[in-house]
């Protein structure tokens, strides 16, 4: 189990957008599947729990990625630990997907969890590609705003039938977190 | 309101002294490398390095190992760059050989590159301080780095911090969806005038006082912000579009500060503004449109934010205005003392 935590090494990469460290974070986000599939399915989850838990989610989950990152950039890991941020992404998207009946608190609980693995390992890959506080910055903001912007939205829906594609859009995401659980078995 | 007043002057000191060089909202004066093929393996080249306070940047082109000089180096300095002309002779052609730009990697600006080969197809292409090398196709490939210059309009906005503010503080203050959609398309129709009156060659406007005018327009809008807080009215207020027109004309000379200072051939400059400002308006509407999904996240959650946070971005319009302006204005001093 332990050597399946530790199974991938960990490479400094970070996108490089050209814009600037900031950009160039928000880009790492965007562009790492783990890291926009954790976020989108938070957010689908903390919408489909109701305003509280999305309010819980868009304070805890930033702050937790913020204060991981920081940890990952001043302690850096050996590995990427992908069988965990799979893990929470994949937990995530069964969540929403059988749309369990979560309080608020246990959200947040996910979410500072959730955001403390996942800031550790941006951080943990992104400071050794040279990017500094600013990279960080901008992989909050990006979690801050597309948690706020798909969160508040889901909590919106009232008809049926969305509600049912946002538990479809978990199921997918679940879907893709045991392909890539499959994928790092065979690895 | 006292607190207040001396909560802002720290903060204006603070980013005083964090901040002693100018910030870098208008330093984005590109590189430019032409080169134009005259004969089979022959080149004239054009280097154009930018003026980085007053200095010439310490950037220089690095050809392939088949390249050789064949020509004298003129080196003249005309208003806002050092220009230089030479002969390349380069054995196997330019076609698949990189090009790289010497100590771009310390500046925040990008070179152009641009290649012109002999039966008349163009490469142009964009070196950054990331990546300060460009791979050329030849000419079979040509006319595919047209869309360099989309990338330096979206550039351009997005690290223009004293726009992308004087947008949100435009946005303070609009009241309603059409008075928005009106404000900001007399920007966007504004600046695109003078981005292209600039371009065109047809007037231009110094640097400095351009620079400082800029900056005045962002603090402009910092008491009308908070006229809206106390509910008060005014004209920019009720006619915010106007003031964002007559002000768009300003900030559209300072987008061409990032096209006009290339010197592109007469030929290449309509496409490449098209393509330059569709890319300042992407980053511009993006940016629009963020904060308006931000702000209805936040109704829709309900989140009461405490006053001071919910006044943090007009307090940042006004404070980093009156910054800029007292930089800047400064700076046009030194420059006219």
């Amino acid at each position: 189990m332990l050597g399946a935590l530790n199974s991938a090494p960990a490479h400094a990469h970070l996108v490089q957008t050209g814009f600037g460290a900031f950009y160039d974070g928000l880009a790492h986000v965007a562009l790492t599947p783990a890291d926009l599939l954790v976020v989108i399915a938070l957010a689908l989850l903390a919408g489909q729990r109701g305003t509280q838990a999305a309010r819980w989610a868009l304070f805890a989950f930033p702050a937790a990625w913020l204060a991981g990152g920081a940890l990952g950039a001043w302690i850096p890991a050996e590995a990427t630990l992908p069988l965990l941020t799979t893990l929470t992404f994949g937990i995530a998207g069964a969540l929403v997907a059988t749309d369990v009946k979560l309080r608020a608190t246990v959200v947040g609980v996910f979410a500072i969890v959730a955001g403390l693995l996942h800031g550790y390992v941006n951080g943990a890959t992104m400071a050794p590609g040279g990017a500094g506080a600013l990279a960080l910055a901008g992989a909050v903001t990006a979690v801050f705003c597309l948690l706020a912007i798909v969160s508040s939205q889901v909590t919106t829906l009232r008809a049926a039938w969305t509600r049912i594609a946002v538990r479809v859009a978990g199921s997918w995401i679940a879907a893709a977190g045991v392909l890539m659980l499959g994928w790092l078995a065979r690895a | 309101m006292i607190r207040a007043g001396r909560f802002l002057l720290a903060l204006v000191a603070l980013l005083a002294t964090l901040a002693p060089a100018p910030l870098p909202a208008h330093e984005l004066q590109p590189g430019f490398l032409e080169l134009r093929e005259v004969g089979p393996g022959r080149f004239e080249v054009l280097w154009k390095q930018p003026l980085v306070g007053g200095a010439r940047m310490q950037i220089a082109p690095i050809f392939p190992e088949s390249c050789r000089q064949v020509g004298e180096v003129r080196t003249e300095r005309v208003e806002i760059a050092w220009l230089s002309t030479t002969r390349i002779e380069c054995a196997q052609g330019l076609a698949e050989k990189t090009i790289a730009i010497d100590g771009l990697d310390a500046y925040s600006t990008d070179v152009l590159v641009r290649v012109q080969h002999a039966d008349g197809a163009v490469e142009t292409l964009v070196a950054k301080p990331v990546q300060p090398a460009v791979t050329l196709r030849g000419a079979n490939d040509a006319q595919r780095g047209l869309w360099a210059y989309l990338y330096l309009g979206i550039e351009h906005i997005l690290l223009g911090l004293d726009h992308l503010l004087f947008v949100l503080g435009l946005l303070l203050i609009v009241r309603d969806r059409w008075t928005l959609v009106k404000t900001v398309t007399a920007f966007t129709v504004a600046h695109s005038i003078t981005l292209a009156v600039a371009t065109f060659g047809v007037a231009q406007v110094a640097s400095a006082p351009l620079n400082a005018a800029i900056a005045l327009s962002i603090l402009f809008l910092g008491p009308e912000i908070v006229r809206t807080w106390r509910g008060q009215t005014s004209f920019t207020i009720r006619h915010p579009w106007v003031v964002a027109f007559v002000f768009g004309l300003l900030h559209g000379f300072g987008f061409a500060s990032g096209l006009a200072a290339l010197g592109l051939p007469q030929g290449e400059i309509p496409l490449a503004l098209l393509l330059f400002n569709v890319g300042v308006e992407i980053g511009q509407l993006a940016f629009v449109l963020l904060v308006i999904l931000l702000e209805r996240s936040f109704r829709i959650l309900q989140i009461h934010w405490p006053q001071i946070v919910e006044r943090l971005p007009g307090y940042a319009v006004g404070t980093l205005g009156a910054f800029w302006t007292i930089q800047r204005v400064a700076i046009l001093l030194r420059a006219v003392v």
